[in-house]
């Protein structure tokens, strides 16, 4: 796995810290578009350590889709190669058409991971509202794990909870771990810890988590589990990790 | 008219002056942002035949009753109509000096809000 210098806080050295998770992202241009900003929205489509602002190559996902108005529409063959974060990467920018809630969905090539001695799949979505309506804000897409939202996934401010259920196979998942990634893009945030790179919480009985993040900005979650199945690597049965992810915007709260 | 509601109309005549020159200069000077009436979710879609508007509440039930006010891009009042009980109204674009563009309000008397057809929307749309 690849080191990285992190910035420690001030009055400590740097120090060398490793890369320890790695995420899908869909990062939207705005996640609440309304009539004045244009008709339509941009997307960056990456697969990276968001912290530490380290890309790995996305490959052309197994599929990309935009869910709206409870219809699912196939966006695979309107990605654009893009390099994000020095890696291959996609871009996407798309016309909103209607008012409404917009769903973007990317499940990925499963990725061979040495370190784990597992493959990865990340199921990565993230909501849009376009023109003022947000109705269909908590739309379950019925992803083989997901996150569910139960507080709107767009026009949080920074220090709002957010909570969602997690789930798998369409059932709440009890007391799944959800870890928590800030996009560290332009903020320049810096850690004390390696540690604090990557919050955890845990879901209550019923699948719910609970965060709330300490500043605005992209905010990943992402509730890693086992698949109950294997994949073959090299001739031998693998275990499969698979993510539920989900990608929210908090904004910065600008009152007294 | 006095008060806020002026100023909401104020701020909705620099919207349509913007409206007449395209939306991206409409982003730059819709810093005095109208109406605030959030509940009302009004939209329009246009063709080369019609314009089309719809008006419904974030509950997502639709608006049943309402003025629908089509102003010019020199906010000159062009028509008024009444939604229908499903939300919707439709007029001939034809009928409609369209060139600077159209802002379309929906007033249901207990809340308003607006939507700007640009000339780049009836371009994007009619390929004219």
């Amino acid at each position: 796995m690849k080191r990285h210098l992190i910035a420690a806080s001030a009055g400590t050295a740097l120090a060398a810290f490793p890369a320890v998770a790695h995420y899908g992202m869909i990062i939207l241009g705005d996640p609440m578009v309304s009539q004045e900003d244009g008709r339509s929205v941009d997307l960056t489509m990456s697969f990276s350590h968001p912290f530490e602002l380290d890309g790995m190559a996305l490959e052309t996902p197994v599929s990309f889709t935009v869910t709206h108005e409870g219809n699912e529409m196939d966006l695979l063959g309107s990605l654009e190669s893009a390099t994000v974060m020095e890696e291959q990467g996609f871009t996407l920018t798309y016309p909103l058409e209607r008012p409404g809630t917009y769903v973007f969905a990317m499940e990925p090539q499963r990725y061979w991971e040495p370190a784990e001695d597992a493959f990865i799949i990340h199921y990565t979505k993230t909501y849009v509202t376009a023109y003022g309506d947000d109705h269909s804000w908590d739309t379950e897409l019925g992803l083989k794990t997901e996150i569910v939202p139960l507080s709107k996934p767009f026009g949080l401010w920074e220090h709002n909870v957010f909570q969602g259920i997690v789930k798998l196979d369409g059932a709440p998942l009890p007391y799944a771990e959800v870890k928590v990634e800030f996009y560290n893009n332009g903020a320049g945030a810096t850690v004390p810890d390696e540690l604090m790179i990557t919050q955890t919480v845990k879901a209550d009985g019923f699948g719910v988590f609970t965060y709330a993040p300490p500043a605005h900005g992209w905010w990943g979650f992402a509730a890693l589990n086992t698949a109950d199945y294997t994949l073959p690597h090299d001739g031998e049965d693998k275990a499969v990790e698979l993510g539920a992810v989900i990608r929210v915007h908090f904004e910065e709260w600008k009152g007294h | 008219m006095e008060g806020p509601l002026s100023c909401r109309v104020s701020a909705r005549a620099l919207h349509h002056r913007a409206a007449a020159l395209g939306l991206a200069l409409l982003a730059a000077l819709s810093v005095a942002s109208a109406a605030q009436a959030h509940t009302l979710v009004v939209f329009a879609s246009v063709d080369c035949e019609a314009v089309s508007v719809e008006a419904k509440f974030s509950s997502g039930k639709v608006a049943q009753k309402g003025d629908v006010r089509i102003l010019d891009g020199e906010n000159t009042l062009l028509k008024t109509l009444t939604l229908g009980s499903d939300g919707t109204v439709e007029v001939p674009l034809a009928d409609l000096p369209h060139g600077g563009g159209l802002l379309i309000e929906v007033d249901t008397g207990g809340h308003d809000n607006y939507w700007i057809i640009t000339p780049k929307d009836i371009a994007r749309k009619c390929g004219s």
